[in-house]
């Protein structure tokens, strides 16, 4: 273990940490404790602890339909975020591929231009198409978004992948797409797990993009964003809570894969 | 007998650098053959274009008589086993094993039966269910050569598959291929650089150099009769004595080396009386003596380095002539130490005469 600060006081160092992780997790606890009080207003002191909040969020109609619609256009978004990322990360490994820094840099340049600006370019983009808003463009603008996490998290994965591989496969009887298939696609699936739930929640969490491709249909952010315009309610906390927990938790979980396709 | 390898004038280009030099390479069935040479001879290069890897940039390669130089690596019955095994990583040892021949549509009772044969061959059946990662160096080669095996290959190709394992593993395993070998009867196609390997294992050896064929032959005979000084150099330890050709008489040659006189085995060469030539002689094939010897030729010198190798002692022997000889002592016959003086002897076939 290298230590960087040795000559500053350990405790100060622990208590610096520990101040940030206040920081960092007490609103989300007020958030939380707030979605457990008995009465109408945000605020301290909660003198009734209740689940109605709870109870009424899980039979409210529209927030289903909003989760259902979010998790709908997150899933096809990783299905084509997938592939396309996986495309171009075979395409910049493949030896003798021209220009393979300039594929790389351009199918990163997505995840560094800010939200905004890339919400207004997709949103001129489909109306000189003529696409619709609604579904369709919601999904195209995600993809974006999230193919170059796709494809850094594969290209990664790759690069540790030893080459005669796919030479072995070949010799002992593959075609060029069953190497593929058989030796390939499960060398990165820890990899691609680890993407395809990192393409899942930015999708889920995504505002600006839905804000500006999307149509009559609310996602989740954009329901809860309405309901915060029209008051805060403990009901919106609950809400809150529910989507942290569940995004929390698949979060972690693909960490812990990714970890593991590094280990291993 | 038809050769089961048939390399034809076979070149291989890299850019401009030419790996392989118009190659005419025949290998018989059922032999282990070994091709031998220092890194960058083109040796690997001819493994991978019999592979499917490479394609020569002109010659025609013939497996079973049939011409494959342009058939991608899934179309020919040969298999590799490479050089760091390439164990496919997410699959455990059967499944690795089964995998040529699932490819191949066998039913699925047939691999079970065949790859626990196989697995039981190298005494492996209790890690079937292992993972590549869980194994040991040595388990993995073995699981390598059953893989490459399972598919029934004409021809098993081996690039340089011992180099990672360390000597006492290596030395085992040299046995072990070998048996395994002679018990499937097929043909082995093995590269490496370790002149001890190629000698342990190969009924025949490939020397290679700059991308052409040095010379090819049994180990005893490229061990005994190096026909070029690389030869000589590459495959063992060798003195060479250079000098001029005095005469010919039958199969020797008389060299003048220095103030002596020494005779060498031509070994079908035929130089001009009067030219220089070299020939090599072995170390172990020196006897070193504490008094000159009656009936045959001998030379003196005094001991000048000696190093103690366990089985017998190295000692380099400065000759009067000015020359010296790295000779090998049976410390059993006779014990010396540096600053001795000795009798140096050898039989007169011992000593060859090379081509250049």
């Amino acid at each position: 273990m290298r230590s960087y600060f040795s000559d500053f006081p350990k405790t100060a160092l622990q208590a610096s940490y520990w101040l940030f992780v206040i920081y960092l997790l007490l609103p989300l606890a007020l958030m939380m404790a707030i979605s457990f009080k008995d009465a109408n207003f945000v605020a301290f002191p909660i003198d009734k602890w209740t689940l109605k909040w709870y109870a009424q969020v899980l039979q409210d109609k529209q927030f289903l339909e909003a989760c259902a619609y979010s998790i709908f256009i997150a899933l096809m978004t990783t299905m084509f975020a997938t592939i396309v990322g996986v495309w171009i990360a075979l395409l910049i490994t493949t030896e003798g591929m021209i220009a393979r820094s300039v594929i790389f840099a351009l199918a990163c340049l997505p995840a560094v231009v800010p939200g905004l600006i890339n919400a207004i370019s997709m949103r001129i983009f489909i109306r000189v198409l003529d696409i619709p808003t609604g579904t369709g463009a919601i999904i195209l603008g995600h993809t974006v978004h999230a193919v170059p996490f796709v494809v850094i998290m594969v290209l990664t994965r790759l690069r540790s992948m030893p080459n005669n591989l796919v030479d072995a496969a070949r010799d002992l009887g593959a075609d060029s797409f069953v190497a593929f298939m058989r030796v390939t696609l499960p060398y990165l699936a820890p990899a691609l797990a680890g993407g395809m739930v990192f393409c899942v929640l930015t999708s889920i969490d995504d505002f600006v993009r839905t804000f500006f491709l999307g149509g009559y249909q609310t996602t989740l952010p954009m329901l809860i964003f309405a309901k915060v315009q029209g008051g805060m309610s403990p009901e919106i906390n609950a809400m809150a809570t529910l989507v942290l927990i569940v995004t929390a938790a698949v979060g972690l979980y693909a960490e812990h894969l990714t970890r593991r396709s590094r280990t291993r | 007998m038809q050769p089961v390898v048939h390399f034809r004038n076979v070149n291989k280009y890299y850019g401009s650098s030419l790996a392989v030099d118009n190659l005419d390479l025949a290998i018989e069935p059922g032999q282990f053959v070994t091709l031998l040479g220092p890194s960058g001879c083109g040796k690997s290069t001819t493994l991978r274009m019999l592979g499917g890897f490479e394609t020569p940039t002109s010659g025609e390669i013939f497996l079973d008589g049939q011409e494959i130089s342009r058939l991608p690596p899934n179309k020919r019955n040969v298999n590799i086993v490479f050089q760091d095994y390439a164990l496919f990583p997410h699959l455990n040892v059967r499944r690795n094993v089964a995998f040529g021949l699932e490819l191949k549509g066998m039913a699925s009772d047939a691999i079970h039966k065949r790859t626990m044969e196989l697995l039981s061959l190298v005494k492996l059946t209790d890690f079937a269910e292992r993972m590549p990662g869980q194994l040991s160096g040595g388990q993995r080669q073995r699981v390598a050569l059953m893989r490459a095996l399972a598919p029934n290959p004409n021809v098993l190709l081996l690039d340089e598959p011992l180099s990672a394992l360390d000597a006492k593993l290596r030395q085992q395993m040299q046995i072990e291929l070998k048996s395994i070998q002679k018990t499937t009867g097929k043909t082995f196609i093995f590269v490496t650089h370790d002149q001890e390997e190629a000698l342990t294992m190969s009924d025949v050896v490939v020397v290679m150099n700059a991308g052409r064929i040095e010379q090819m032959g049994d180990p005893h005979t490229l061990y005994a009769k190096p026909r070029s000084r690389f030869v000589a150099n590459f495959i063992g330890e060798t003195n060479f004595i250079e000098g001029k050709l005095k005469a010919v008489d039958g199969g020797l040659a008389a060299i003048e080396w220095n103030d002596s006189v020494v005779h060498a085995n031509l070994n079908g060469h035929n130089p001009a009386v009067g030219s220089t030539v070299a020939a090599a002689l072995r170390p172990e094939a020196i006897s070193v003596l504490s008094q000159k010897p009656t009936n045959t030729i001998a030379v003196s010198g005094r001991i000048t380095q000696s190093i103690f190798k366990g089985d017998h002692t190295s000692l380099t022997v400065s000759l009067a002539n000015g020359q010296s000889l790295v000779a090998q002592l049976d410390p059993v016959a006779l014990s010396a130490v540096t600053g001795d003086d000795v009798w140096l002897t050898w039989r007169e076939s011992d000593a060859v005469v090379l081509a250049d």
